[in-house]
């Protein structure tokens, strides 16, 4: 069977599947799976015979992660969802990120309240990882607006790289054994000290194969006009590290804000990086614009990628996980909106067409070859 | 020890083998929730967080009494109670 390109889609209502061939002139919708229920994390991992994973939070009765093993035509519950264990006296409130691991059938899940869990049996079971959920920091960190969150997991060989609001950026160099802060350079706006340990609400972390100890991210900025104690934080939302994450230096300068959600990398480009940035006040994009805007020098400067988007009263939320990039020779960009629309830009986002306009409200959006 | 009856809502009942009802011996809302533990265990995982504590958006009624209005899980249990789950009501 030829190649297709699989986008999975996290809504409020449930967990779509699109399918199109790798021309993309079209795409097919299946769903919604989880029905009624949101879905704030998936993953397309194509190891081996491909598998779609999503999240179901269901705020009435607990989370379940549901598993495809044809493409995403049905799914089912795995054997177990993570939980704490009872006397840990936690609760699971949220699952907020499904990243692949090393071994052919490792998954990571960041869950809120801000813990890691893993399982090596592909979802099956799963085991709290101590080093971080139990980490001497862990009852100091304070919610963010999403909640208490473990979000982003980035696993690079022995390290793995995690983004927790407001935790900020930890990272592990024993494949997830002990885990330390790394936040030199990451700014934090709505604390006292501009520059602390930890506490910083990133919002999301990028890596690239092929760009050793390079990472970008999408930290929560928008303080350039803060009065309060410590002065004003120009610049600190977007910024990039070439040390494996232990030093950043900001790369926001030529952005219309420095507040955002996602960040994505090119697949075949390390230096070429894509953010959508959003004013802080009402998570849209400046002026109700929309524009995802790209960097082909790795920060260093910024071009608005806006063809074919609407132009103005588009007051929509691309949410942390709403935005990724496909594999192929040229590749697309993707985002899905607060609003139910998935848009898709050719050629990294030159050009942008809107596949579903009136999907329910997107939380988060993946893309494979498989 | 008194049989009761467990009404389970229709979110649920894939956890009971599709049963909207199931019957078992317990003495209160808490061993009612610890047999089904046991007999149902993804329909208690629904019903209850890991720490034990019935989830936020979930109702038990006691016969037509919310169980916090009796003894909250110590409320006692006698042959032929009604024991129902329902999720709070949401929306608008």
């Amino acid at each position: 069977m030829p190649e297709r390109v699989i986008l999975s889609i996290g809504t409020k209502k449930g967990l779509f599947v699109a399918e199109g061939a790798k021309t993309r002139r079209s795409f097919s919708l299946r769903g919604p799976f989880g029905t009624g229920v949101s879905v704030y994390a998936t993953l397309v991992d194509t190891r081996g015979a491909p598998r779609i994973y999503g999240s179901s939070c269901n705020a009435f009765f607990g989370m379940k992660v549901l598993r495809s093993t044809d493409l995403g035509k049905t799914f089912k519950e795995t054997k177990s969802c993570p939980a704490f264990p009872k006397e840990d006296g936690r609760a699971l409130a949220n699952i907020w990120a499904l990243e692949a691991g090393n071994g052919k059938k490792d998954l990571w899940c960041g869950v809120e309240p801000a813990s890691l869990f893993r399982s090596e049996d592909g979802g099956d079971s799963w085991q709290l990882v101590d080093g971080i959920s139990n980490h001497e920091h862990a009852r100091k960190w304070h919610p963010g607006n999403g909640g208490l969150c473990l979000h982003t997991i980035v696993p690079d060989g022995d390290r793995v790289h995690l983004g927790i609001s407001t935790g900020g950026h930890y990272m592990s160099e024993d494949g997830g054994k002990t885990f330390s802060p790394a936040n030199a350079g990451v700014g934090a706006g709505f604390v006292p000290d501009p520059y602390p340990e930890y506490g910083q609400c990133v919002h999301k972390i990028a890596g690239h194969k092929d760009a050793p100890g390079r990472l970008y991210m999408q930290n929560h900025g928008g303080w350039a006009e803060w009065g309060g104690p410590g002065g004003p934080r120009p610049d600190i939302g977007v910024l990039r590290s070439d040390d494996h994450g232990r030093t950043w230096h900001s790369i926001a300068k030529g952005l219309p804000s420095d507040f955002g959600f996602p960040i994505v990398v090119h697949p075949h480009d390390p230096d070429t990086v894509y953010v959508m940035p959003h004013e802080g006040m009402t998570r849209a994009c400046p002026g109700g614009a929309p524009a995802v805007w790209r960097s082909e020098d790795g920060g260093g400067s910024w071009r608005k990628l806006a063809k074919g988007l609407p132009r103005k009263d588009s007051y929509f939320t691309v949410q942390r996980d709403g935005m990724d990039i496909d594999e192929l020779k040229s590749p697309a960009l993707y985002f899905g909106t607060t609003t139910g629309q998935l848009w898709m830009g050719r050629d990294g986002g030159e050009e942008w067409e809107c596949l579903f306009d009136a999907l329910p409200p997107i939380h988060c959006v993946k893309v494979a070859v498989a | 020890m008194p049989q009761v009856t467990v009404f389970v809502p229709a979110p649920l009942r894939a956890y009971s083998g599709g049963a909207a009802e199931l019957r078992l011996d317990a003495r209160s809302v808490r061993r009612a929730l610890e047999e089904l533990e046991r007999s149902h265990p993804g329909l208690y995982r629904s019903v209850c967080d890991e720490t034990g504590a019935v989830r936020r958006h979930v109702n038990l009624f006691v016969n037509e009494l919310h169980m916090r209005e009796r003894d909250g899980l110590d409320t006692a249990l006698a042959p032929g109670d009604k024991l129902t789950i329902l999720p709070a009501v949401s929306g608008g």
